[in-house]
């Protein structure tokens, strides 16, 4: 329940000033803020009082976590995020069994309509719920008691966001996204991609403390800073896709050039976010700048709409509509062809056979 | 409509096809032959070149074209279908949806011609009636192909641009992904259609004689008095 400032600890963990006003100046780069937004950060972050934070997780696989944890600017970062680790996240925290669930129980009674909620996985409705139950309760009570009293809910994570792999098709689980599952969610904000990078979730935090309010949205619930633009848009590749250089095959000198990935089924074109320019790990690289196609994991019902990776076009029901609509079209358009061809020869057979019996023809027009 | 038709002996002239029935016709018409033929390339990029990427634009050019093509494919469809509310008696949507009587019954008969049953067409100056229907398919798979288009412009549309009003369509077609699947199946439909458009029109025009590829030039059509008169 830490309402301390982080001015009190920057010096205790040894980050130095270079150090963090470098950390501010960066969030504001990912928010797209001007260069004087840098300080406004540092002031905010310094002397405002820290968030309450807990990061619940439900069906899902630790991704975001695993991500989370090796943020760019971990010292910094982590500092700001102490708190869920303090509070409650079931990875991270040190307590156990009924302890731990006393101390989520506690932090939500105390901070009722203060705290931030942060989601990691969907939320299965099947079975009452019986597929993931903690401490003995399901996922759907645990969100619906944690994130009904939350000030704001945030959806790590493609599962959490838009129910992700749990939620494709056949859904054997019933999994919903955090906003299906708890209708009632105040201030919910969807950090969707599959893991969703730790860069904007720390930067979205970073916005929260600064302005006091939240970020603009999209239609899906997705901060614009991050999800505003088409990845296709940013692209390092996308040069050669305007030109008109695609990678063929796998390892081909297209490939070998860095050539556009887009026959090679890559959704950049359909996927906003902002990997091309935040990248991930450190900025060290993203999926399309060592070679492989976007997957489109940010997008709702990726699974099911982006699959198969490596092709344009989708399937529907299992089936590969997606590879055969355009061979199937030609082929339709080419049996029509023939189709009025042989319709025109039997009209045209029929009229001569038929010239003998006009003078009855005309009188049944008449 | 006494100025609008003119007799000569037996034969009757029609004023059928009005400026914007016609307009929008050839409008259409090419539109679609320059978005199949970019979209088509758009989908299946068969054109490779090599060399430094600023030396070539061939996707960036043929996006363009799509995109200006598509401008003027969707104001000529809303023109046309403007026109269907305002336009004479052949360009109404009640020659296009058969709901009257004597429209079913002109669909019957010109099925049974088709199928050789029926030995001459029933002659008609407007659309006959199963045409008239298909053109009314035709507009729905216009309106899916425009709706599924903007949806997938939204995403690359610039910050700010009025199009990107329409994103609420993303969802309505289940994301990008599905629209771009369907925009595929829509112009299969249309080339489809055009080969069978193209046929019956010039069966419709040895067989019935009234100038029926002629119309869509000068908007008139030649019917003996007696057919003219009794519709």
């Amino acid at each position: 329940m830490s309402y301390h400032r982080l001015s009190d600890e920057l010096e205790y963990r040894g980050i130095s000033r270079r150090d963090f006003l470098g950390f501010c100046a960066s969030m504001a780069a990912v928010l797209g803020l001007p260069e004087g937004a840098g300080r406004a950060i540092a002031a905010a972050v310094e002397n405002e009082p820290k968030p309450i934070l807990i990061w619940l997780e439900f069906q899902d696989c630790a991704g975001n976590t695993e991500s989370f944890l090796r943020a760019s600017h971990p010292t910094v970062a982590d500092l700001i995020l102490d708190s869920i680790s303090l509070n409650y996240h079931e990875t991270l925290m040190a307590a156990a069994g009924s302890q731990a669930e006393d101390a989520l129980a506690q932090t939500v009674r105390d901070n009722a309509g203060k705290y931030i909620a942060l989601v990691e996985g969907s939320v299965p409705t099947g079975a009452n719920g019986a597929y993931c139950t903690i401490g003995g309760r399901s996922a759907l009570h645990i969100a619906r008691e944690v994130c009904g009293a939350a000030a704001a809910t945030i959806a790590v994570g493609t599962c959490a966001a838009f129910g992700g792999i749990p939620a494709a098709r056949p859904n054997p689980t019933g999994a919903l996204s955090v906003g299906d599952a708890v209708p009632d969610v105040k201030n919910l904000i969807n950090m969707s991609a599959c893991p969703a990078n730790a860069e904007n979730i720390t930067a979205l935090i970073v916005y929260y403390m600064t302005l006091k309010r939240w970020p603009p949205l999209d239609q899906y619930r997705r901060p614009l800073f991050a999800y505003g633009k088409a990845i296709h848009d940013n692209c390092e590749r996308r040069a050669h896709f305007d030109a008109g250089q695609y990678v063929e095959a796998w390892g081909d000198e297209a490939h070998r050039h860095g050539h556009c990935l887009y026959k090679m089924g890559c959704k950049g074109p359909a996927t906003s976010q902002n990997c091309p320019v935040v990248r991930w790990n450190e900025g060290t690289n993203w999926p399309i700048g060592c070679g492989h196609p976007c997957i489109g994991c940010a997008e709702p019902n990726f699974w099911d709409t982006m699959t198969p990776f490596y092709r344009r076009l989708p399937d529907v029901a299992g089936f590969s509509v997606g590879e055969w609509v355009d061979p199937v079209g030609l082929g339709l358009a080419g049996v029509t062809t023939a189709a009025v061809v042989a319709h025109g020869v039997g009209m045209a057979v029929r009229r001569r056979v038929g010239e003998g019996a006009s003078k009855e023809d005309e009188s049944e027009v008449e | 409509m006494a100025n609008k038709r003119s007799t000569n002996g037996g034969i009757e002239r029609i004023y059928v096809w009005q400026l914007p029935v016609r307009l929008t016709h050839w409008l259409i018409f090419f539109s679609i032959i320059v978005l199949s033929a970019t979209g088509y390339y758009i989908g299946h990029p068969f054109i490779s070149v090599s060399g430094p990427a600023r030396d070539h634009f061939v996707m960036g050019t043929a996006r363009a074209v799509h995109l200006y093509a598509a401008i003027v494919f969707t104001l000529s469809a809303a023109v046309r279908i403007y026109w269907m509310f305002a336009g004479n008696a052949y360009a109404r949507l009640t020659q296009l949806v058969p709901l009257a009587g004597e429209r079913l019954g002109n669909l019957w008969q010109t099925a049974l011609f088709y199928s050789f049953i029926r030995r001459h067409p029933e002659a008609y100056p407007g659309h006959n009636a199963l045409a008239g229907a298909f053109y009314a398919l035709v507009f729905v798979i216009y309106l899916a192909m425009v709706a599924t288009g903007l949806a997938l412009y939204t995403v690359v549309a610039a910050a700010g641009s009025p199009f990107r009003a329409f994103d609420f369509l993303v969802p309505l077609f289940y994301g990008l992904q599905m629209a771009r699947l369907i925009h595929h199946i829509g112009m299969w439909f249309l080339l489809i259609f055009a080969v069978a458009h193209v046929y019956f029109v010039l069966l419709s025009s040895i067989t019935e004689r009234i100038g029926t590829v002629d119309s869509m030039f000068s908007g008139y059509k030649f019917l003996p008095r007696r057919r003219a008169g009794a519709r």
